[in-house]
């Protein structure tokens, strides 16, 4: 439901990063979603290019990558990719080894821009 | 001639967020407020809530009231005569750390020790936006269904006080009132919950004195 303002920092950011890095185009930006943000790739895709229109970023191809849930369960000390029966409204996270529901989430917040490929003279033309 | 180059960036929008609702703390802790971000359904109570606390809590008390376009919400809490910031978020479904930035500028923080930041009603969009609160306190009512812990689990996980609120309607709209109880413990065991009727006034003084407790921690 908030993808238009994850949408926003996102466009802001790789635009300012292209300029910080005298690009004349941006071609692709990778973003990294954590699953639990329950952001919707599709959604967040298609607002990010309505942002981008008139900017370096418009065109550009957008690659979301999916971050799974990692998890620290309190109750058997498990660590790693937690059972994620995740429907896109119902997200039930639960320890593979001991099926316990009190844990940490370690991983699988995250809204990552991680790079961008950018189109730029050539220092050397 | 051009040429492509690739620009790590790696930036977390969560993570900006994150590092804004510290610098909010730390703005409350020098001012010596305590701040309480008051999560919840649309209409599970927390205006009225607020309300009762501000009425029974003997501490000078402030309000930011996130709403989406309206100023109702603000106008109640002026009624009690408490410094009241409104913050509408347009189309955004949840308060984040930079509104609530620019809100603590409109308040009188000297004069405040308490601080409730009333959330935008949702159960889902606010859980990833700290804002720089003490704690948490989620309010929910029987009347959005027994299943709503269920289906929301992430707000309580990350909660410190739980409300299940109009547990004297309960009966007439078929909820279980402990079974929402049993689910938020399973969900966060160590957890405040408290079932309360802000109608009859049950469970008021027990979440006084838990707000309590955790100013007295502090």
């Amino acid at each position: 439901m908030h993808e238009l303002s994850m949408a926003d920092a996102i466009v802001k950011t790789a635009i300012d990063v292209a300029g910080k890095n005298n690009a004349q185009e941006i071609n692709e930006v990778t973003i990294e979603i954590g699953k639990l943000t329950l952001l919707n790739p599709e959604q967040l895709k298609f607002m990010i290019s309505v942002l981008s229109e008139n900017t370096l970023l418009e065109g550009a191809e957008i690659i979301i990558e999916e971050v799974p849930i990692e998890i620290k369960c309190k109750s058997c000390d498990f660590v790693g990719t937690a059972h994620d029966d995740l429907d896109y409204f119902v997200p039930i996270v639960k320890c593979p080894e001991c099926e316990e529901q009190d844990l940490k989430i370690t991983k699988g917040r995250e809204c990552n821009v991680k790079s961008i490929k950018i189109e730029k003279e050539d220092d050397d033309a | 001639m051009h040429k492509i180059a690739e620009v790590e960036i790696q930036h977390d929008i969560m993570l900006a967020n994150k590092k804004l609702a510290k610098r909010n703390q730390r703005i409350f802790d020098r001012a010596g407020v305590f701040a309480v971000d008051v999560l919840g359904a649309i209409g599970s109570g927390k205006t009225s809530l607020i309300e009762n606390l501000i009425d029974k809590m003997n501490y000078r008390i402030g309000v930011i009231a996130g709403d989406v376009i309206s100023r109702f919400d603000a106008g109640r809490f002026e009624n009690h005569c408490v410094p009241v910031v409104g913050l509408n978020t347009g189309k955004e479904c949840h308060l984040d750390a930079h509104l609530v930035e620019h809100a603590l500028h409109d308040l009188p923080m000297e004069d405040i020790e308490l601080l409730f930041i009333e959330n935008v009603g949702n159960l889902i969009c606010p859980v990833d936006f700290d804002l720089g609160s003490h704690i948490r306190m989620v309010v929910i009512s029987v009347s959005e269904g027994d299943d709503t812990v269920l289906k929301h689990p992430l707000i309580f996980k990350d909660a410190d006080i739980v409300v299940i609120n109009k547990v004297d309607i309960a009966e007439a709209v078929g909820a279980d009132e402990n079974k929402m109880v049993d689910d938020v413990l399973k969900l966060n065991p160590g957890v405040v919950v408290i079932k309360s009727s802000l109608k009859t006034g049950k469970g008021l003084d027990e979440i006084i004195n838990n707000i309590q407790k955790f100013m007295d921690e502090m």
